[in-house]
């Protein structure tokens, strides 16, 4: 019996050798490098557009930095400034009001309305309804907040027009401290809530039919279907519209900026404008970056707090 | 078993090569952010410099204006004229929308600090300090020393209160081209279905609330249908023009020394220029002034009365509509008015203007507009030639067309150019210059921005009644005195 003799493989000094090299590592080497080429655009369209000027933001919060001169190494002065300054008290305490209110109106309005279309029973119904409630999402929020402005005046606006009709007296919408606010949440929640409508709709299409059936012959209806099965399928759902609502809710700027300009005095002003103000009009760039590096943070957490809820929550099939 | 997988030296290669990269990117970035030579070092680097060669010059000017896509390309008529002087440089308009003029300056400064700032600007009173202050404009003092004789028409024309107030520190940073000073606009209709007649002149702060006492109508409800005042919270044309008339401002007045050069060789026979100097200074904060308590006092009171509408947040949009729509009798406003007020279809006879009323005094307010150029620009000189050419009168009859704003050139102030839009006594605009010499421009020193964001809100909170006049302005003086010690600081 004569032997095959097993030729070494062919080796090429260098990268290029160890990339090409004539072996399984080789081919994986290779088969690496080719996912990570494919990796690229993404990487860096998050790198450009997202992780850098993260970065870049981050560095900045602990310089002072008017645009004008060059920046000035302050260590955690802008960040001590932060626990010091009255304004964002009243920043994060207007916000928090907003999310609350927003997120509450706005999962539980969504939730109906999307329970509602899908028992609606012609198909023509319901993407009419899917479509009018997704609308208003794909309009711009700053020109929402100038036409609700001109609907929410209080001599003037078709609202308390309306209301007038029934008997209600004019409402301040805008020129108090508390209806503004509330206003503010009514046209963020508007304008948001087609997303919510949507997960929710998707989330309940995608219901298994044979547990709802099952939940019939048992005799679950209305209340008890709703509370014990439906709710409970439904919970990613609701998890993920939570989360996401939350974290946008956190953000909110256009529609107090543009109706109210965070008034009447400061309740309406939320952190992000803020952020806005210190570095667009103050021209405090570095501090700017130590607020919103503190946002991130405040996001980052009651996130991180909202996933460790659910797991006791959330019902995954 | 031997797993492709476990060969994980490459990720960590390329991790490595990217984090390189990313942190390349991020120093690369930063040291963009720094400026690579002082304000000072560049301040004047042309002065005394040649005019260039029309002919065969080249190059390009980007040109930042406040004002949407339209504004723009109606300005775009401003280039081929200017083309036939310089045939071979590139204009281009970039207009910058926005509520006011603080969210347009804010935007500036972002073009700025992604180091992607125009050549010229176009800056009102608002800015004039915040960009001559900060060092982001050029001063055109060299300039316009050298183009003496090609200046001095322009100058002859343009009323000096109007120039002292481009100057900051005893320079001239812009070439005033269009003003605004808030006089009384009257609806004709809703003042004639009150029994009422166009005012005059001298007419005072008592007769301006009779007046709006009488146009505001109530229906059986009591609830008002038509307001006799209202005004939007900003900074001109709110209510700081009743401080004005109240004899009273925001600020402490002073008069910067310098400027002599410029009055001497432009304004040397004109009474108007005596005693100017060298621009404004706007010193320690005195918002809780009596009289300026009494002043907001008066617009509450209007308020209260169901005399005066609540104040409009916005840029003025609504007022206006309010206005035309025969909603509102009297709205302080500048002549840029006439112009917005023909496009929302009023008749040139159904709206008329006339000075502000008088109080302890009848000092009138303005805001003026011009072009600075940008330390940064990149041919400071041919930045010039254009600064120069818009203040000439072609330019300016592009510029102005359609009365959307007063022009700063006395001889431009014609019954013909209001014959299309009104209003019947278009003479006011002009007047409220000439014929009040103590006409001054608005307070707005290098920390308008922010100061204006106290302004409003706390004229807010008064006007909403969430505190009295008084509270209101005691918190005002705090925050701006807060403001001002980071000034001193800096």
């Amino acid at each position: 019996m004569t032997t095959i003799g097993v030729a070494a493989p062919r080796q090429q000094a260098g990268p290029r050798g160890w990339l090409m090299e004539d072996s399984l590592a080789g081919m994986a080497r290779r088969r690496a490098l080719l996912g990570y080429v494919f990796l690229l655009p993404t990487f860096l369209g998050i790198l450009v557009f997202s992780a850098g000027p993260v970065i870049v933001s981050l560095g900045l919060s602990f310089f002072a930095w008017n645009v004008f001169d060059p920046p000035e190494f302050l260590a955690l002065d802008n960040y001590l400034r932060f626990f010091s300054d009255g304004r964002i008290l009243i920043g994060f305490s207007n916000t928090a009001k907003m999310v609350s209110l927003a997120v509450i109106i706005e999962m539980v309005l969504a939730f109906a309305l999307a329970l509602g279309v899908q028992r609606t029973t012609r198909a023509a119904l319901r993407y009419f309804f899917r479509s009018a409630f997704f609308l208003p999402l794909l309009t711009s929020a700053a020109t929402i907040s100038i036409v609700m402005a001109y609907m929410f005046h209080s001599q003037f606006g078709v609202i308390n027009y309306y209301l007038g009709l029934l008997g209600v007296p004019r409402i301040p919408w805008l020129e108090q401290a508390q209806w503004a606010l509330l206003s503010v949440v009514l046209v963020y929640v508007w304008h948001r809530l087609g997303f919510t409508f949507i997960v929710f709709s998707g989330g309940l299409g995608n219901l298994p039919k044979e547990v709802l059936e099952a939940a019939d012959v048992d005799g679950a209806t209305g209340w008890r279907r709703l509370w014990y099965i439906v709710l409970p399928m439904l919970s990613p759902s609701i998890l993920f519209a939570a989360v996401t609502a939350i974290i946008s809710g956190l953000q909110i700027f256009d529609e107090p900026f543009v109706m109210v300009k965070g008034g009447p005095g400061d309740a309406t002003r939320t952190v992000v404008m803020l952020i806005y103000e210190s570095a667009f009009k103050n021209i405090e760039l570095g501090y700017a970056a130590a607020i919103a590096a503190m946002l991130f943070l405040v996001i980052m957490l009651v996130t991180a707090i909202q996933f460790r809820i659910s797991k006791a929550l959330v019902f995954y099939q | 078993m031997h797993s492709p997988a476990s060969q994980s030296l490459p990720r960590r290669r390329f991790l490595q090569i990217a984090l390189g990269a990313a942190g390349l990117s991020v120093a690369a970035a930063c040291s963009r952010a720094a400026p690579t030579t002082s304000p000072a070092a560049t301040a004047g680097a042309n002065a005394g410099a040649a005019a260039p060669a029309s002919g065969s010059t080249q190059g390009s000017l980007r040109i930042a204006l406040f004002g949407s896509r339209e504004d723009a390309d109606r300005r775009a008529a401003l280039i081929p004229p200017f083309n036939k002087l310089f045939p071979n440089v590139k204009v281009e308009y970039t207009p910058i929308q926005g509520t006011d003029w603080e969210e347009f300056f804010s935007k500036v400064l972002t073009m700025k600090a992604a180091n992607n700032a125009p050549d010229i600007t176009f800056v009102a009173t608002e800015g004039t300090q915040l960009f001559a202050g900060q060092g982001l404009a050029l001063p055109l003092d060299d300039y316009i020393k050298r183009d003496q004789k090609d200046m001095a028409q322009y100058f002859s024309d343009v009323h000096p209160s109007l120039v002292e107030a481009m100057m900051y520190e005893g320079s001239l940073y812009e070439l005033p081209i269009d003003f605004n000073a808030p006089n009384m606009y009257f609806n004709l209709s809703v003042l004639q279905a009150a029994g009422l007649e166009y005012p005059p002149a001298d007419w005072t702060k008592d007769t301006f609330y009779d007046y709006a006492k009488k146009t505001a109508k109530k229906d059986s409800s009591g609830q008002t249908q038509v307001f006799g005042y209202q005004w939007v919270n900003r900074l001109w044309g709110s209510w700081s023009p009743w401080l004005f008339v109240n004899g009273s401002n925001l600020l402490s007045e002073e008069r910067a020394p310098g400027g002599d050069w410029l009055w001497q060789a432009f304004y040397k026979d004109d009474k108007a220029a005596t005693g100017r100097g060298g621009g404004w200074r706007w010193n320690a904060p005195k918002a809780n002034d009596a009289a300026n308590v009494e002043a907001l006092d008066f617009m509450v009171q209007m308020l209260k009365d169901g005399v005066s509408a609540p104040i409009e947040l916005g840029g003025g949009g609504q007022l206006q509509g309010f206005f035309s729509g025969a909603k509102l009798a009297m709205t302080p406003a500048g002549g840029f008015w006439a112009g917005g007020l023909h496009a929302a279809g009023m008749a040139p006879d159904t709206f008329d203007v006339q000075l502000f009323p008088k109080w302890k005094s009848q000092r009138h307010q303005f805001g003026t507009a011009g072009y600075v150029i940008m330390k940064d620009a990149r041919d400071k000189d041919l930045a010039w030639e254009y600064l120069k050419y818009l203040s000439g009168v072609e330019a300016m009859t592009i510029e102005l067309k359609g009365n959307n704003s007063t022009p700063t050139r006395r001889s431009f102030m014609t019954a013909e150019r209001y014959a299309e839009t009104g209003p019947k006594h278009w003479q006011v605009f002009y007047d409220t210059l000439e014929k009040n010499p103590d006409t001054a421009p608005i307070p707005a020193p290098p920390e308008s921005n922010p100061m204006t964001t106290i302004f409003t809100k706390y004229s807010g909170l008064a006007m909403t009644q969430e505190m009295t006049p008084k509270d209101a302005l005691d918190s005002m003086q705090k925050d701006l005195e807060a403001l001002w010690a980071k000034r001193k600081k800096a």
